[in-house]
């Protein structure tokens, strides 16, 4: 799990492009979206994408990505359980 | 003066081409929304208004070659502009000043994605490279009509481009610059913007329900409309038929949010509050509203409570017509004019077709049936785009009383500060005195450190463009406070992200794509991204006009400030090029091959120019300080004038600040090294003033369809620092002292024309 927490930190770094921050600066257990990270809606359909093309998950309504996107380790506990690849 | 009627209207959308079939289907409540047949893709699952016909079909409607090169989006542009102007019965010419201006955003795109491919290796659909812009649409339109037109111009805020193209004709009447106006907007479904949706997850999989609580998102449609526009008494003069008034207009930016609206609908809000006061109406006096209502979560929801904003518990019958014919996107502005101007005709509402249920805090629900028999008198129609560049307009009917108060603004106007980044030193004037001189025809920009202007959170969606307009607005702004409006200019937005969305499109077959390059790749990103930074409600408008982006751009807050409706605008050119642009561009003679000097450019023996990126942000206020750059005293613009009419323009612009043409210092002209843009330029200058200097930019900061913004930067510059430098001037060796008054002349492929006047 704590290697996927990791990978995930490195993807959601590249694929939103958060310059200059590093892995580390990312607590798994904060709130992506509002407080925390600060992302938005944009962000989250980002996620979607990285969802799909990384770990083959497809989400059908944008809406089911929040309680998802709660924090890092929320979502790769999700992905760890419905991964198809 | 007198009011402004709608003696024409044309339209075609999925319910038919022509207003007799849409009326017959919006009466019967008929949706055409099914599945897609034309554009060829893999979203089959996604219902479309796609308008009945193909290509061909349209093609042989209008009795044109099979083999003719153009675009869908020119060809339903046509079939609805040839309606509208033939209601009006101005398909022939009488003398009348007429203007075209079209809303657009898909331009060629539909084309561009077929036959990307070959762009890029081959040369069998060079012919549609040229066509890609939007700008390019428009120019196609205009050609059929001839010398028909006086101006033309392209707008595009995504899907509010219509309506705004309708506020800036109406502008242009009451300003005196126009007896007529031909305004609307066309667009065509492409697999980009359909992709492009469908990564934002707003599409729904079944027909629409804008307002019902369970809505699923808009289902994207295709279309054109236009509206032929002029003053009453124009109108009486030449014995035109009025159909109804354009009685308002307003135009405001949400500025909250790239994609999403404001939870309490704050630009909708101003923007219907703009239009109501414009028409000196109350809400209560409105019998109908055509809202935007495109189904999605968040539009319908917000503009639903934008509206009880503006109309309080008293909320006239609302529907959305996009059932109908889903969101044909920048056409809609016109589309649902065009219907609502049905439904003020023949005293009907259509329906709000699949509405059901109430959403969770509305106090209002659709009119989910046809309703006949109503007497409207006042209908308002909203449109709403990306980025929040949201407008309003108001239509009445022809026995109401409301007349249109016009109180011209004497006011000068002057050029406050500018900002620019390009090739030369970023952010600097350091090209006045120690230019960096271009060797080659593909030209890196240099990049300023973006940090002091931009919070790394923020800069994590911008492409760089997004960053140098932002950049280049922030620093022109300074210590001056907000501006009134945002108005930018840029030929083909954020062609970088755009690439990067089709090559990903095509390349993974329609999947994993990023909804951030979609985004980015609307035009209006630009400046709503401005408006979003600064938290400006002001007007916001993108003009996409090939080489008069800018021009257009300068030309609609000077017309807004001699109307009085605004005292300050932050002003813009933003062009980026792509190694893969230019590849393309140089396939069609756009670029110098090899190596390059400022005296080959000088020359011009042959064709091709230097390209360079420009960004440039300039602030114009109705009032000056000590440290304003200059006065622009005057602007027109022209489209295929002979060069009789150009000089007889450049005589009435001087004529109207008092001034003779010796009082002209020197004449700015965009000189590219390109023989047939030269001799263009050249000509103007033998007839209309062998003797004066001319000051050249385009060695220095290369060409763009943007590229005027810098002979305007330039004229300022050297009036504000009264020197005009030796390497700026293109026929002669030393430098010039003291210019008073500037003349600038820009031109686009001999078919687009301005000229300004700039004076100390």
């Amino acid at each position: 799990m704590e290697e996927l927490i990791l990978e995930l930190k490195k993807e959601i770094i590249d694929v939103l492009n958060l310059e200059g921050m590093t892995p580390a600066d990312i607590d798994e257990n904060a709130p992506l979206f509002g407080e925390g990270l600060g992302l938005d809606s944009i962000d989250a359909l980002e996620l979607i994408v990285l969802m799909e093309k990384n770990y083959g998950i497809k989400l059908a309504n944008a809406n089911e990505g929040k309680e998802i996107f709660k924090s890092v380790r929320v979502m790769a506990e999700y992905i760890q359980e419905h991964r198809t690849k | 003066m007198d009011r402004i009627v709608v003696t024409g209207t044309g339209i075609i959308t999925s319910l038919g081409a022509g207003k007799v079939e849409t009326l017959r289907k919006l009466r019967a409540g008929e949706r055409a929304i099914g599945p897609i047949r034309h554009v060829q893709t893999k979203h089959a699952e996604l219902p479309v208004g796609e308008v009945p016909y193909s290509d061909e079909q349209l093609k042989e409607l209008l009795h044109y070659r099979s083999s003719e090169t153009i675009t869908r989006t020119s060809l339903l542009g046509r079939v609805a502009m040839r309606e509208a102007l033939d209601e009006a019965e101005l398909l022939t010419d009488h003398g009348e000043r007429v203007v075209f201006i079209s809303g657009n955003t898909v331009g060629g795109m539909e084309k561009s994605e077929q036959y990307y491919h070959d762009f890029l290796t081959n040369n069998d659909r060079n012919e549609y490279i040229a066509l890609h812009d939007c700008g390019a649409c428009t120019d196609i339109m205009a050609k059929e009509f001839g010398g028909r037109f006086d101006i033309i111009t392209t707008i595009s805020t995504a899907c509010s481009s219509a309506a705004n193209a309708i506020i800036l004709g109406a502008n242009l009447i009451k300003e005196g610059r126009a007896d007529v106006a031909v305004v609307g907007g066309t667009e065509c479904l492409s697999k980009f913007h359909i992709n492009g949706f469908n990564t934002l997850m707003i599409l729904d999989k079944e027909p629409c329900r804008p307002f019902d609580a369970n809505r699923h998102g808009l289902n994207l449609g295709e279309g054109a409309a236009y509206l032929v526009i002029e003053s009453e008494a124009h109108a009486a003069r030449r014995g035109a038929k009025a159909i109804c008034a354009l009685s308002g207009y307003g135009n405001a930016c949400d500025a909250f949010h790239q994609t999403a609206t404001s939870p309490n609908g704050e630009g909708a809000f101003i923007a219907m509050s703009k239009a109501l006061a414009d028409s000196g109406l109350r809400p209560e006096d409105i019998d109908y509203i055509n809202a935007h209502g495109t189904g999605t979560g968040n539009n319908d929801e917000c503009e639903g409570i934008a509206m009880m904003r503006v109309f309080g518990e008293k909320v006239p019958p609302v529907s959305s017509t996009k059932c109908y014919t889903g969101h044909t996107t920048s056409a809609a502005g016109g589309v649902e004019s065009v219907i609502s101007i049905l439904a003020l005709v023949h005293h009907f509402i259509p329906a709000n077709l699949g509405y059901k249920d109430q959403i969770e805090g509305h106090t209002f629900t659709p009119v989910d049936h046809v309703v006949e028999n109503v007497e409207l008198k006042h209908i308002l129609t909203n449109s709403f785009g990306f980025g929040g560049n949201d407008s309003s307009c108001i239509f009445s009917a022809l026995d109401t009383d409301n007349k249109s108060v016009v109180v011209m603004s004497d006011n000068r106007c002057y050029v406050q500060s500018a900002a620019q980044i390009s090739m030369q030193q970023p952010l600097s004037e350091a090209w006045f005195e120690d230019p960096i001189v271009p060797t080659q025809a593909f030209n890196e920009t240099i990049e300023p450190n973006y940090s002091p202007y931009i919070a790394p959170m923020a800069a994590r969606r911008m492409g760089k463009l997004l960053k140098r307009a932002v950049a280049t607005a922030v620093n022109a702004l300074g210590a001056h406070g907000m501006p009134e409006a945002i108005i930018t200019g840029t030929g083909l937005g954020c062609i970088d992200n755009t690439e990067k969305f089709l090559t990903s499109m095509l390349d993974n077959d329609e999947e994993f794509l990023h909804p951030t390059y979609f985004m980015q790749s609307t035009h209006n990103t630009i400046s709503s991204q401005v408006a979003l930074h600064l938290k400006c409600h002001g007007y916001n408008c993108t003009y996409s006009h090939r080489g008069t982006s800018f021009d257009s751009s300068l030309y609609d807050a000077l017309v807004q400030m001699r109307l009085g409706l605004i005292r300050s605008a932050l002003v813009g050119g933003q062009e980026e090029m792509t190694p893969a642009y230019f590849d393309m561009l140089g396939k069609i003679g756009y670029w110098k091959q090899g190596a390059v000097d400022t005296e080959t450019l000088r020359r011009a023996e042959q064709g091709g120019a230097i390209s360079g990126s420009c960004s440039l942000n300039m602030l114009l206020e109705t009032n000056c300080d000590a440290d304003t750059l200059c006065a622009v005293d005057g602007m027109d613009m022209l489209y295929e004038p002979d060069v009789e009419a150009l000089g007889a323009t450049a005589d009435r612009l001087l004529q109207r600040a008092g001034l003779a043409k010796e009082d002209i210092s020197a004449v700015v002209m965009g000189l590219s090294g390109d023989c047939d843009n030269d001799r263009v330029y050249r000509s103007f200058a033998r007839h209309y003033c062998p003797q004066t200097p001319i000051i050249w930019y385009k060695h220095i900061f290369g060409e763009s369809f943007c590229a005027s913004a810098f002979g305007i930067y330039v004229g300022a510059v050297t009036l504000h620092r009264n020197l005009v430098p030796a390497h700026l001037l293109y026929n002669r060796k030393d430098n010039l002292c003291n210019p008073t008054h500037i003349l600038v002349y820009n031109h686009f492929h001999d078919k687009d024309h301005s000229l300004i006047l700039l004076s100390k």
